[in-house]
């Protein structure tokens, strides 16, 4: 596993201020080079949609099908990870502008961005790895840490898994519902109410322009209105695999840390940044992988700088890895095989409550 | 390059009614719907107001006249009134707030911009502006308004740029046919720096009503021309019993308090930063909860919101999350974590990490 030096609360705060003037100095060179990447991400995603949407009215003839329906995958993939993520963590707030602006950008995906901020940058991010805070953990359904309470319904974790990866964007939507804690009774319908009215709102609104608007629109234009409902559903469906595959790489590889409650008191900046650097690992890949995983295969450098432009987490990388070697802290980084093939395990093998209790 | 003229884009906004009911409602993304219309024609979008140069004047040797015209979504704006003007630089996108000269029927619109020594957005508008570029503005907001009962006249006292706001509402009352006495006084450091000086003399010949005179503070006066800065001799004999006064803070100040009568101020700049001894009670405004309250500038605006009872969006309260994101209208803040100063208008901050620096207004 980990072989991390304890650092004193002094060593602590050195490696806290490192990290604090990597990030001043990033802040500072910010400008328009930034700008233009995120928008030309923004006109690349339009571009996909666009195509991948004409292909579909092709109908079934299989290359403009295939075509057609991976470039609309492609093209959500993109704007969910690369655009939708970053611009929601207000990476890109310093540029004013309200087309992304983090607090009111809405991704084209089941779960409202309000959700989202609350459930990913609140609490995730605040909580990273903390067991019972941190609700990305397993996500309720899945037992990835020997540390983490056996039930009996853990036993089928590899299907779960499956219908989860094939569901993710639902998965994600309906965790900042809390159903667990409102059938436990704990979180009162009133509470509830508003929350579901939200999440309705917005599965509406998805299904509405993937399952009934484009085909009717094929319909009308004399296509094939099936094959356009299938190409929607399957990139929906890629997309759905590609980030759980990526996500589940972030947190719950061979090396990554969980925590206890009883780390976050009195928790210094030195310490937060210590803790997210543990529980966060890396995906190696060219720069093309790198942007198609929205630069979350810097989970390392996303989870130290969550407010930074993720472009720039390649060349912060550098600095990271070197200052974590300086400190003696492992830095998780891996091929994606490897990395995934690890998560894999976790999941086959925790899925017994004996299994790798901790001596 | 525009598919269609503006004044189509213009009469077509009512049209947009549908659209703009389905981007409410989040039906339709607002920045997709605009990237369709800026298509049709640069300077047209659903909402925002945009405006393109029709024309630039220099009315002084560090002062340029604007003549915009904007797309179908400005609101019912009246001259002396200001407005933000915005334009991306370095990837940012800049605002400073300047003041409406005129307002015509058909879109039109003048403002007046200043040169300041390092001002990054006026420095470039005045140097490479160009008749044809698009720039977006703000909705034009203000209260200061030609007073009503004027019977024994108006005095109108302007410093450098004050100039733009008085000129405006000066221009309308002239137009509408006011008939009482009305005298203008600007002052400005140099005689070059008289801005608008032959349209105002013009006015005079026009207007026997109307009474200009500059008042110069860095070069040796003429006869008819008043010398130095502001004091109360100016205004003895001049005939007016309501003041309207414009410039900076120490210029509207030192007015108010040396006359009595009926006035209305607009002052373009804050009152000088008090020396940075410990803790400083300062003027905190919410402008969404139409709250203002006296604050310091020890912690954190989110706190201080909370102190005084409201309940801002919040999350982790450390500066991770961005749950409490709100934008700073104006004022400045220091950011606890990078010791960094923001002052840029518009700006979006994260409240639990800004400790304002001086009088500070958050749209919360």
């Amino acid at each position: 596993m980990r072989q991390d030096r304890e650092l004193s609360t002094a060593e602590q705060a050195a490696f806290g201020a490192e990290l604090d003037a990597l990030r001043a100095a990033t802040l500072a060179d910010l400008g328009a080079a930034d700008a233009r990447y995120i928008r030309r991400i923004r006109s690349l995603i339009r571009g996909c949609a666009l195509a991948g949407r004409l292909l579909l009215l092709a109908g079934w003839f299989p290359p403009t099908w295939l075509l057609g329906t991976l470039l609309l995958g492609l093209a959500k993939i993109l704007e969910n990870m690369e655009l939708g993520h970053n611009v929601m963590h207000g990476q890109y707030d310093w540029m004013n502008d309200p087309e992304l602006a983090g607090r009111s950008y809405e991704w084209d995906i089941a779960g409202p961005g309000d959700f989202w901020r609350h459930t990913h940058n609140h609490i995730h991010h605040t909580y990273t790895n903390v067991l019972g805070m941190d609700d990305d953990i397993g996500y309720g359904v899945v037992r990835l840490f020997p540390e983490q309470r056996w039930k009996p319904y853990y036993r089928w974790q590899p299907l779960w898994v499956t219908i989860q990866a094939l569901l993710f964007q639902y998965s994600v939507a309906v965790q900042h519902l809390q159903l667990d804690q409102y059938f436990k009774g704990r979180l009162s319908r009133d509470e509830l109410r508003p929350r579901l009215k939200q999440f309705n709102g917005k599965i509406a609104r998805q299904w509405a322009k993937d399952y009934l608007f484009f085909p009717l629109l094929a319909l009308v234009l004399g296509a094939n209105a099936l094959a356009v409902l299938a190409g929607n559903a399957v990139a929906n469906l890629i997309r759905n695999l590609w980030t759980f595959a990526i996500i589940f790489c972030g947190h719950f590889t061979e090396q990554a840390a969980v925590f206890n409650r009883s780390e976050l008191e009195g928790e210094s900046r030195g310490h937060w940044y210590l803790r997210q650097m543990r529980g966060s690992s890396n995906l190696e890949g060219g720069r093309l992988f790198h942007i198609l995983t929205g630069n979350l295969s810097h989970q390392i450098e996303h989870h130290l700088f969550p407010d930074l432009p993720a472009r720039r987490y390649a060349e912060l990388a550098v600095a990271v890895r070197e200052i974590a070697q300086r400190y003696g802290q492992t830095y998780n980084s891996g091929r994606f095989a490897a990395q995934f093939g690890s998560v894999l395990k976790r999941i086959w093998v925790y899925r017994l409550p004996n299994a790798g209790q901790p001596a | 390059m525009a598919l269609i003229p503006l004044a189509w884009a213009r009469a077509a906004s009512g049209l947009l009614r549908p659209m703009r009911a389905l981007v409410a409602q989040a039906w339709l993304r607002e920045a997709d719907v605009d990237l369709l219309l800026q298509v049709l024609h640069p300077a047209w979008r659903l909402n925002r107001v945009l405006a393109q140069v029709e024309g630039r004047e220099w009315v002084a040797e560090d002062m340029l006249a604007l003549t915009l015209r904007c797309n179908g979504n400005a609101g019912a704006w009246q001259p002396g009134q200001h407005l933000q003007l915005l334009l991306e630089q370095a990837g940012v996108r800049l605002s400073r707030s300047y003041s409406l000269t005129a307002v015509h029927g058909d879109g039109r619109i003048e403002l007046a911009i200043k040169r300041q020594p390092g001002g990054r957005l006026s420095n470039y508008l005045l140097d490479h502006l160009a008749v044809g570029q698009v720039l977006e503005l703000g909705q034009a907001s203000g209260s200061l308004q030609w007073p009503r009962t004027a019977g024994a006249g108006v005095l109108l006292l302007a410093a450098g740029s004050g100039i733009t706001p008085l000129l405006g509402l000066l221009r309308q009352a002239l137009a509408e046919g006011f008939s009482a006495p009305v005298t203008l006084l600007h002052y400005v450091r140099s005689r070059s720096q008289r801005a608008f000086n032959r349209e105002l003399q013009g006015l005079q010949l026009l207007y026997p009503n109307l009474r200009v005179r500059w008042a110069i503070s860095a070069e040796p006066a003429t006869l008819d021309e008043l010398s130095g800065r502001f004091q109360a001799s100016h205004l003895t004999g001049l005939p007016g019993s309501s003041v309207l006064v414009c410039g900076p803070y120490g210029f509207v100040a030192s007015v108010r308090q040396q006359w009595a009568g009926e006035l209305q101020s607009e002052a373009f700049s804050l009152p000088p930063a008090a020396p940075a001894a410990g803790l400083q009670p300062l003027q905190l405004q919410f402008a969404r909860s139409q709250l203002r309250v006296t604050g310091d500038n020890a912690s954190s605006l989110l706190v201080q919101a909370e102190q005084h009872g409201l309940r801002p969006a919040h999350g982790c309260r450390q500066g991770i999350c961005s749950s409490c994101t709100c934008t700073l209208v104006s004022g400045a803040v220091r950011d606890l974590r990078s010791g960094g100063l923001f002052s840029e208008p518009g700006q979006p901050i994260r409240i639990c990490v800004s400790v304002p620096q001086g009088d500070v207004v958050v749209d919360l």
